[in-house]
Order: C-alpha cells, then structure tokens, then sequence
C-alpha cells in the first residue's frame, strides 16, 4: 500500500519530463495542473534509465514476452491489485467509498462515462486524503485514459477476467515486497509528508485488523489519524521482525551516505534515529513529523535521500549492468508503439522510488525496478498456468464430447446393427408365410381335385348298384350289357341318353324272360318300374323338343315297349297308365284325318298280294278284305288276337332254340351247315323286327278308338289289358298244348264280342286262323310273316299323314326280302328230314331277336331325324332313297357283325396295336445328317478295310493291320500309339499305286 | 467398426479349420494344400478356392511335357548303311536300310519338330540330313505310304494347309516344296497354334494363320494364289470348308487332298456311306473328285480324296 502511494507521486516528475520531452506540451500543462508536480530535469534521464533496466533485465524479458501480445495487459494488472486491496476488508470499503464519492463527482465532470469505472477503481484504491486523492485520481485517469483508449471493448473484457485471475498472484506478491517497503516508507512517508505516511499506516492497520474505531480515525484530521496510526503499529507482530530489516537498511545507507560529502548532515540525522531500536524508531516518526510541518521542503529532502539509500544498496551490484542495458532499452521502445503503454504504467508504479532516488543519483533508481520485475514476472507465470488448465480442460472437454460422440455412433451402429437382422427377421417371415399360404392353397386345390375325384366315383357307383340287383338273375349275361350302357349314359348328352335308356331295358327284358320264366317275372317287375320311370323321363323330354308333327314319331318307341312288356308277360298299372297319357294325345291330332287315309291301305294292300307267293297272297287277300269290311271298332280287336298268336310262336320256338343249339355246334365242324344257318338267322331278325313294329302299330290304333266313344274307350283297355294278362299266365305256367292256348284266346274276344255284334264275324276268322296254325309249324311261320306284313297298312291308314307313308314303306321293303327268303327255307321244310332242320332253324331265329331289337333301336332315331328332315325339305323321293340306302348298310353291318363276331374281335385288337407302333416308329427316328438307303456307293468301295485294298500283302503296314484291324476307339488309339514310336518294322515301302480312281475320270 | 469387422474374423476362421482338416485326411499332399487353403482363407474364401484350383492346373503341364520329351529321345537314333532313293512322288525319299522308312530332306538341319529320327547322309563332300516320317502321325504320309498316285505337292508349290495342329506333318511338307515353295497353316485352335508358330519360326517358307477356316474372308489379306489345298479339319462340313477355301484361293485346276474321317460327319452311318456322300458333295461345289484311298490300318474309319478344282474342258486337253 506504501508503494501504491508513494508510487504514483514518485513518477508524477517523472512522467511530467518524459511529457515536456516527447513535446506534448498540452498533456505536460494539464498533468501539471491535475498532479501539481514540480518540473526537475535531472529526473527526465532517470524515467529512461528505469526504463530501461527494466527492459534489459531477464525478468523484464519474461515480462515483456507475455506483455508483448496484449499493451493493456498491465494497466488491468494494477487495477487487479487495488481490487484485491479494497475486497480484504469490509471497513476499508465504506471508508474508500466515502472518499471515491467525491472523486466520482469530480470525475464525471472531468472524464467521459466509459472510463469512469477504472477511474473510480484507482480513486477506490488509494489511501491518501481527499485533496490527495483528488490530485492523484485525475492524473491516473489521464494515465488511464490513452491506454483505455488504445485497448478494445472485448480486449478489455478478457483482461478483465485475466486481471481476476491474476488478482490473488498481485496480492501474494504484494504483501511479501508490502512488509518491507512499510518499513521504509513508514519513515520515509512520515519526514516529507505527514498526511500521506498516516493514511498508508491507517490503511495497512486496517487491512490487518479490523475495528470501528479506524473508521472514526478516519473521520478526524489528519494529523490526529497519523498519531492514532503510529499506536498500532506498535501491535503487530510482524512489524516488529520488520525492524531488523530496516536497520540492515540503514547501516548501507550510512555507507553510502559518506561517500557523496554534500548530503552527509542530513544523513548523520537519520543515523541517530535508527540505533534507539523499536520504540526509538517511532519517537523519531513524531519528531520529523513536526519538524516537516515547519519546514517541509527540508523533510522531503531528508526523506527522498532515506529511500534512495535503501535503494542503492539494494542493488550496487546491478547498477552497471543496468547503465549498459539502458542504451538497447532506450532504442527499443522508440521502435516498438505497443510497448511504450507498457513501460508508462510501469514507470508511474515505479514513480515513488524514482522520486525518492532522483535526489541523489540515477543508479540507485535503476536497481530499484529489478525488484518490481521479479514481481511481475510471477503474475505472467502464473497466468500462463491459469491459461494452461482452460486449455487442458478444454481438450478434455473435446476428448470427452469426442468419446461421447464415438459412444453414440457406437451405439448408433450397434441399434442398426441390431435393427438390421430384425428386419431381415422381418423379410425372412414373410417369405415362410407366403410359402404356408401357397401350400394351403395347394392344399385347398388339392382337396378340390380330390373331391372332384370321389366325385365321379360314387356315380358310377350308385348305378352299377341299381342295375346290378335286377341283374341278379342273369349275372354274367345281364352285367356286361349294363355296364355298358351306365358308362354310356354317364359320357353321352341328354338326347343319346334317353335312346340309350330303351336300348339296354330292351335287351334285359327279353334275356330275363328267356333264361327262366319264374325268377324272371319278379326282375322284370323290378325294371318295370325302373322302365316306368324312364317312360316318364322321356316323356317330357320328347313332347317339348318335338313339334307335334312328328309326335307320332316318339309315340311309336312307347309303344313298342309297352307291348314287349305284355308280350313278355310283365306289365303294371303305372306303365299302362304312362303308356295310356301320351297315347291320348298324338290320337286327338289323327282322329281327323282317318277319313282321307282309307283308300291308300287299300292300294297298298293290293301291291302287297301281287308281290306275294301264291299260297301267302290266298291268305294275305282274305285279311285285307275282312280289314276293309270292319269298322275302326273291329279293327282294335283284330289288332289284339293277332298279338296273342304272335306270342305264341315266339314261346315255340324259343322251345326248340336249345335243340338247334346243339345241332349248330355239331354243324360247326362242317362248312355246308353254316350256309344254311346264316339264312335263317336274317328270316328270324325280320320276323322279329316285323313283330315289333307291329305291336308298336297295333297300340297305336287302340287309343284313337277308345278316344271316339268313352264308353268303347273305357271297356276295350280293359280288354287289351286282360288278354296279355291272361297270356302270360299260359305261358308262365307251362308250355301246354297250342289248343289249349287257343280256347282261352276265344274266350277272351267272347267277351270282347259281348258288347258288339259286328265283331263276331272277326271272331270266326280268328279262330280258323289258329287252326291253319295248328296244322303245321311251317304254316305257322308263314302266316305269322303274312301277318307282319298286313299289320304295317293298318297304321299307315290310322296315321293317315303322308309324311309317315313313306317311313313306313321302307319298312315294309326289308319285310318283303324277308318274305322272300323266309319262303326259301320254307320250301326246303318240305321234307321229314327238313321237317326237322325248320325246327332247328326257328330257334335261332328267336335268339336273334334281342340282336334284332337293338337295331331297330338306333333305327328308331334315324327315323325321327328322317321325318323332321321330310317335314323340312318336304323332298320324298331323294329321302326315301336316302333312307333305303341308309337301312340296308344298318342291316348289312350288324349281319356281318354277328356272323364274324370272333373275327371282329381280332380285329378290334389288331387296329389299336397297329396304329401306335407306327406312330411309336415315326418319333423315334433320330435325325441323320448321311442316310445310308439314299446313298449309291461304288462297288469298289464298298469295303473301306486293309484287306479291301489292293496291294495290301506284302504293304509296309501289313503287320500293323494285323494287330490293328481287331481294336476300335480307345483300344486303336493305344495299338497306334505303340506304332508311332521308331521300333516298328514294316518292312520294304514299295511305290505302287493302290487307289481307286473314279469313273468321271 | 469393431461390430462390423468381427464378423469378418470369425468367418476366415472358420474356412480356415475347415481346410486344414481336409487337408489332413488327404496326407502329405492334402497337408500342403491344405496350408495354401488356409492362407486363402485369411483374405477371401473365393480368392482361395480359385489359387487352388489353378495351382491344380498348373501341375498338370509340366508332366505332360515330360512324356513328351521322354518320347522324343526314344525316338532319335542313327544309322549305318542305308541308302536313300527318291520316291515316286517328288520331294519324298524312301530310306532303305534293315527298315525302310518314309523321309523328307531336312530343311533346317540339326533339329527335329517332333522328335523323329534324323539320317544324315554322305553324298561326297556334301552332308545331307534326312528326317523320317511316321505314318501313324501324319495322314498325308500315310496315304503317300498307302498308295495314292498323285499328292499334287512337290518342290516350289504353293499350298494351304487346312488343320495345321501342332506343325508335324507341315513341317514335312515344308521340306518337300522346299524354300522356293510356301505353306500357309490355317489353324483355329490357339493351342495348337503356339507349337506351329514355333515350327514357322525356325522354317521360313511356313505362314502360320491362327484363324477359323470356315471364314476364308478374315485372313485372305495373308493369302495369295495357291497351287494345292491339302484339308485336315475332322469337321461335318468339313467339305463346306474346303469349298469356301478353294473358292476364294485356289487356282483353276488346283488340285485338293481331303482326308475325311467318318465319325466326325456321321457316326452312325457306313464309313463306306459318309465317303460316297462327301464325294457327292465336292461334285455339286465345282471339285471333281479323281481317286479315292482309305488310310487303313493307320487310322481307323478315314479315306484320302484327291481331285481337281474346276478342270479345264477336255477339249483344251
């Protein structure tokens, strides 16, 4: 604290010359006013040479590097240091506050805002009394002012925080160099200026204790504050090992003393003061206070020499070397601008000892500023340090944002990583579920295709089932017929179907009957009522796709069943009723054309006689004439008798097939028996065809009669129903004699008869025809055939349409070469011996019958398709020969058919074997680049060998070719290997030309 | 990084330990191969697998070549009093000692091409070296030896050897038209091609043409006009070959040899079939065929035409 005031006073003279020197002569005077300095030009050359010592010396040096970036640098660290002052004690505070009042006042008037906070600062830190203070305040803020100035706002604020830091490292540095300097300024202060050694005594005191009642001496005087501060001084330990000290100081200070003779009164003064001690030391403070209030000038003399003393022997040895730096100093702040900011704050520091040196020489002045620059150099290095730790913990902040940010780029791989192989989980599960969706719905088509499957077999199952019970009777006969069809019908469309379905009943109809009439019966009700409901299919069926033209034309098959069933003996109420409803309705339509049909029947009946034999036609003429002579009523009856004689042969014969059997396979072995088997067998299938079609036209003609009168109607069904009945019981029962059938036939047309007289005579007639039958088999079977043809005229009238004429003529022209042939084999039975071979003959031909009937089935569709193709075109003539051509190949094919049956299963089994073995040839043949067939090769070249060659005995490759000539491929290639080495031997080479030459040439 | 690179680690190990035991199982030499495996291993799996196999490779070679040349000083020896007469064909010698044997005069003397057996001869002062010609390896030797009356090639002819392989039997053709006479090699196979640029290195009257002969038009900058086209190519079309090469270099009235090889054309055919087929063919492409010779028992299944390119009318003969 001494030094900070005596500091700034010391330099005042100082920087007053440096001032007047520089020729800033308006600074100078307002420095003079401000600080009230005395002019002294000895002291000019000694602001340069403490200058320059401070520069010069290696401590300076330190200073100067760090000092060197920032000018402002050591402005703030003064400033650091009076902060530091004014923070050690609360009391000090309020005191320098009272005083900075003034001076702040002062200050605002003098010094612009911005500096008032470092001039309040400095006013703040100085001790001395008000008038002091205000003297020095404004010339450290004119100090202040130009490095203020120079410096930056934001430099200023950095030094500031530099200047907090550096603040503690000032204050250590303070109070070691504080407790010496107080000693010597103690007397010092006290000889030239009482007011100002009591302030820094006062300061000091209240720095180390802190009491009220300093504050209180503050309020006094000042010259009671500095008698005040002298007692405690007294306390302190510390000054009192101080002491020592300062007397070491004065004994140099004696020594120099003698050296210069001027100054040596004045010095033998102060050496009396020191021997006292202690208490002596403090007796003399007084007395020189009061002996400087009456000649001041003196005093200040006395204590300049006292400081300059301490000084010089402080630093004797120093004062050469500082005289040599002095120079290179002097030059180097006139070079650097910077720089002189610098050494200004330090001088004014240094300005006290200067001063008080001045008076006797520049030497002791310079050894003073080492002191100074040792302390400087400490707050650099100190600073440094400071500066080092915000570096290192700013790396470490780095490193640890660095490391954090690694940590997190760690992390942020690591999630990714993780997250990746989630997503793959993620992919990878779809891919598995869509395969579990493809194969459920493999699955699903799995099942479908399956279900599918058991689809179609439970079908054919079912029917097999069905067919398969009826067929109990006749298994092995019955079954393959029925399957077929139940495949048949599974495959083939609606309309084949329904053709079909009366094919395969048909066939099972007949064989059962034939095979046993017993066991038959209850089949045959079994498929009755199957048939029946097939009847009633069909029905429909035909009506709607029909036009009612041609429904005569589906009435006919219907009809034709119906009868089969009666004549077979197996009829039911619902076939009858069945039959009866479509029957019905074709009668209303041809009820009104009858009239018009009655004189065609005729003409055709008289065709019929001439093409006849001479002792059919006798027969023939007289049926036709009772024809003609009964009404329609009769006709139905007639139509009904005939039927009964019809069946009966048919039970005949089928008696004597078993027989004829026999005799065919004994005839086997001879070839001329089988030419007269083959004749009769189309007889029998014409008769039987002939039969059918003439039940299917008998029915026809019972409905329209029973339709003109109900009550006629009503009975003659009856009837017709009655006599089937009654002959299939005949025939179940056994096989009695003709004439017993024949008694209870007449019976039955009795009673018929009973209702009308005209059919009496019809009656008669019937009766001497079965008579004609009874007298021989032959005649039996010609009349049967004679009936056949009659029977056919009579629908054709009761059709009464043209359109149905001609089907119908084309029937009859099969019939007529049937006749023909039929008279043939009659003309042989003349003898006893073919008496019997008739016999043998009439069998098969009633075996054919259920071959014969499957034809006239498919016929049946033909002949509907011919009708609409008539109605349409409306062409008879190319239609009937169409239709002529197309039965005549139908019959051919299924007459070769039956004969070669064997045949046609070799054939059947040969065609399908034939076509895939040629196919079979044709894909496998490979390609060939070179086909042999179509190359012609020289003769002379046929043989491409050795031995082929001419010349070949005797070669030079002879003996290879024997070795050779048994090898091929793989083999060769060794053999030839073993040759291509030097030690085969061949022999002599001869020159002789062995080659063929082509004939071009 | 570390998270990324681990995986890396574990799986060169893993291929390692699975090489190494393979390696062992095998013995010594599955041990060394098994080392190499592992060294591949550290670096790339795939890297690895391909030094492998083309270190298999490798070893392959150098026995073939020892075969080789154990069959070549087999081959060589001399002989005592033998004389050599010319045969009916110009160029081509017969030398008569305890064996006859089919010789060309060598045109560089002191080598062989293939490892066949050189005789020199003592003609007064003058030395000539013959060098002999095996008729299992050369097909034009084995007709000449066969008996074919005109091979078109002698001493200053120019010829185009069609499927020159490895040089043999262009070597010997080389010596027969002599250093006034040029051959040029057509050869597709690139392998083959390296022993015949050899062969044309040392004989300077051979143009070796690495080239496909089905494309005459690639190289006929190199060609000129030649006497002689002798085929070799054991080809289906092979006469489609010659065709397209004829047209394109050889002269009118330029003769053709072709050796046909049955199998190659069709296999499942009479050899007897193939030949009159091809026959068939040089007819219809302007090549008269003259005579025809089947290279039996030298090789199997093969037959030598000789014929004449678009003959000049009889008239002018």
């Amino acid at each position: 604290m001494a030094e900070d005031s005596t500091v700034p006073s010391d330099l005042y003279q100082h920087v007053y010359s440096f001032l007047v020197e520089n020729k800033f002569a308006k600074a100078a005077k307002e420095f003079l006013r401000q600080a009230k300095v005395k002019p002294q030009d000895q002291n000019e050359d000694s602001l340069m040479d403490i200058f320059n010592f401070w520069v010069k010396s290696p401590e300076t040096k330190k200073r100067k590097a760090v000092t060197s970036g920032p000018a402002a640098v050591n402005g703030p660290s003064a400033k650091k240091a009076k902060k530091d002052a004014d923070s050690s004690s609360s009391e000090d505070s309020s005191s320098e506050e009272e005083q900075a009042a003034p001076a702040k006042k002062a200050v605002q008037v003098k010094a612009p805002p911005p500096k008032k906070p470092a001039a309040v600062a400095t006013k703040e830190s100085s001790s001395e009394d008000s008038s002091d203070s205000e003297d020095e305040a404004p010339a450290k803020t004119t100090a202040k002012k130009p490095a203020a100035v120079k410096a930056a706002v934001q430099p200023a604020a950095a030094a500031r925080k530099k200047d907090t830091s550096s603040s503690s490292e000032e204050s250590d540095s303070e109070e070691e160099p504080s407790k010496t300097p107080a000693k010597v300024v103690k007397p010092v202060t006290g000889t030239p200026k009482t007011v100002s050694t009591p302030v820094s005594a006062a300061q000091k005191k209240q720095d180390s204790s802190s009491e009220d009642s300093s504050s209180d001496s503050e309020d006094e005087p000042p010259a009671k504050s500095a008698v005040k501060a002298a007692v405690p001084v007294k306390t302190p330990p510390p000054a009192k090992p101080a002491a020592p000290a300062v007397s070491s100081s004065d004994d140099s200070s004696s020594d120099e003393e003698d050296a210069p003779p001027s100054k040596k009164p004045k010095t033998g003064q102060f050496s009396a003061v020191p021997p006292p001690g202690t208490l002596t030391a403090q007796a003399p403070v007084k007395t020189p206070a009061a002996s400087v209030k009456t000649v001041t000038p003196k005093a200040a003399a006395k204590n300049d020499s006292s400081s300059s003393d301490s000084s010089d022997s402080s630093s004797e040895d120093e004062a050469k070397k500082p005289a040599v730096k002095a120079a290179p100093a002097k030059a180097a702040p006139a070079k650097k601008a910077p720089t002189k900011v610098a050494p200004a704050q330090k001088k004014d520091s240094s300005s006290s000892d200067s001063s008080s040196s001045e008076d006797e020489a520049t030497k002791p002045a310079i050894k003073v500023t080492p002191a100074k620059a040792a302390s400087a150099k400490s707050t650099p290095a100190k600073a440094a340090q400071a500066k080092a730790a915000p570096a290192k913990v700013t790396p470490a902040a780095e490193e640890s944002s660095s490391s954090s940010s690694e940590e997190s780029e760690e992390e942020s791989k690591k999630p990714a990583a993780k997250v990746a192989p989630g997503k793959a989980a993620a992919k990878r599960a779809p891919p598995k579920k869509t395969p579990a969706k493809v194969t459920p719905a493999a699955k699903e088509s799995s099942p479908s295709s399956s279900d599918s499957e058991e689809d179609e077999p439970p079908t054919p199952a079912k029917a097999t089932p069905a067919k398969a019970a009826p067929a109990k009777a006749t298994p092995a006969k019955a079954t393959p017929a029925k399957a077929a069809p139940a495949k048949k019908d599974d495959s083939s469309s609606s309309d084949s179907e329904s053709s079909e379905d009366e094919a395969p009943a048909k066939p099972a109809a007949t064989s059962k009957p034939v095979s046993t009439p017993k066991p038959g019966a209850k089949p045959a009700e079994s498929s009755s009522a199957s048939d029946s409901s097939s009847d009633e299919d069909e029905g429909p069926q035909k009506k709607p796709v029909t036009t009612p033209v041609s429904k005569p034309a589906p009435a006919k098959p219907p009809a034709a069943k119906t009868t089969n069933k009666p004549a077979e003996s197996s009829s039911s109420s619902s076939d009858s009723s069945s039959d009866e409803e479509p029957k019905k309705k074709p009668a209303t339509t041809p009820v009104s054309k009858p009239t018009p049909a009655k004189p065609t029947p005729t003409v055709k009946t008289t065709n019929k006689q001439a093409e006849s034999s001479s002792d059919s036609s006798s027969d023939e003429e007289d049926k036709p004439q009772k024809k003609a002579a009964t009404t329609p009523a009769s006709k139905p009856v007639a139509t009904s008798a005939k039927t009964t004689p019809a069946a009966k042969p048919a039970e005949s014969s089928s008696d004597s097939d078993s027989s004829s059997d026999e005799e065919a396979q004994k005839k086997t072995t001879t070839p001329v028996p089988s030419k007269p088997a083959t004749p009769a067998k189309p007889a029998a299938k014409a008769a039987e065809s002939s039969s059918d079609s003439s039940d299917s036209e008998d029915e026809t003609p019972a409905a329209k009669t029973a339709k003109p009168a109900a009550a006629t109607a009503t009975k003659s069904p009856a009837a017709a129903s009655k006599p089937p009945v009654s002959a299939s019981k005949p025939a179940a029962e056994s096989s009695s004699s003709d004439s017993d059938s024949s008694s209870e036939d007449e019976k039955q047309a009795k009673t018929t008869v009973t209702p009308k007289a005209a059919p009496k005579p019809a009656v008669t007639p019937v009766n001497a025809k079965k008579a004609e039958s009874s007298s021989s088999e032959s005649s039996d079977s010609s009349d049967s055939e004679t009936e056949a043809k009659k029977t056919p005229a009579k629908p054709v009238v009761a059709n009464g349409k043209p359109v149905t004429k001609t089907p119908t003529s084309a029937a009859k022209t099969p019939a007529k070469k049937t006749a023909e042939s039929s008279s043939s084999s009659d003309s042989s039975s003349d003898e006893e011996e073919p008496s019997k071979t008739p016999a043998t003959k009439t069998p098969p031909a009633t075996k054919t019958p259920p071959a014969t009937k499957t034809p006239p089935a498919t016929k049946t569709p033909p002949a509907t398709k011919k009708q609409a193709a008539e109605a349409k075109a409306e062409s008879s003539s190319s239609e009937e020969s169409s239709e002529e051509e197309e039965t005549p190949a139908a019959t051919n094919g299924t007459q070769s058919a039956k004969k070669a049956t064997p045949k046609n299963k070799k054939i059947a089994t040969s065609t399908p074997q034939t076509f895939p073995r040629t196919k079979q040839k044709d894909s496998n043949a490979p390609f060939r680049r070179i086909r042999e067939e179509d190359v012609e090769v020289d003769p002379r070249l046929k043989d491409n060998s050795f031995d082929a060659k001419m010349g070949a005995n005797g070669d030079w490759g002879q003996k290879a070719n024997n070795v050779l000539k048994f090898t091929k491929g793989k083999s060769f290639r060794h053999e030839k290997t073993k040759k291509k080495r030097g030690s085969y031997r061949g022999g002599a080479i001869s020159t002789t030309v062995n080659s063929i030459k082509f004939d071009s040439d | 990084m570390r998270p990324g690179f681990s995986p890396r680690g574990g799986g060169g190990r893993g291929g390692f330990g699975g090489r190494g035991r393979g390696g062992g199982d095998r013995g010594g030499r599955g041990g060394f191969r098994g080392g190499r495996g592992g060294f591949g291993g550290g670096f790339k799996s795939p890297g690895g697998e391909g030094g492998f196999r083309g270190r298999g490779g490798g070893r392959g070679t150098p026995r073939g070549r020892g075969g080789g040349r154990g069959g070549g000083r087999g081959g060589f020896r001399g002989g005592a009093k033998v004389t050599v007469e010319p045969h009916r064909h110009e160029g081509v010698f017969i030398c008569r000692g305890k064996e006859d044997a089919l010789v060309t005069k060598n045109m560089v003397i002191g080598e062989s091409v293939y490892g066949e057996k050189r005789i020199n001869v003592e003609e007064g002062e003058t030395k000539i070296e013959y060098r002999a010609w095996n008729p299992f390896r050369s097909k034009l030797a084995a007709a000449i030896l066969g008996g074919i009356d005109q091979i078109h090639i002698k001493p200053g002819v120019k010829v185009m050897y069609l499927g020159a392989a490895s040089g043999t039997t262009v070597s010997h053709v080389s010596d027969i038209v002599g250093p006034e006479g040029l051959v040029y090699a057509v050869e597709f196979s690139h392998r083959s091609g390296r022993d015949l640029l050899n062969v044309a290195k040392k004989r300077t009257n051979i143009i070796p043409i690495i080239e496909d002969a089905r494309h005459p038009h690639k190289y006929r900058m190199l060609v000129g006009m030649v006497d002689v086209i002798f085929a070799d190519v054991a080809q289906p079309d092979q006469t489609r070959i010659v065709a397209l090469n004829a047209h394109n270099f050889l002269k009118n009235g330029g003769h053709f040899v072709i050796s046909i090889k049955a199998n190659c054309i069709d296999s499942t055919a009479a050899p007897e079939a193939v030949f009159a087929s091809e026959v068939k063919k040089m007819s219809a492409e302007n090549m008269k065929p003259q005579e025809q010779l089947t290279l039996e028992p030298y090789e199997r299944d093969h037959a030598v035409v000789v014929g004449i390119y678009r003959p000049p009318p009889k008239g002018k003969k």
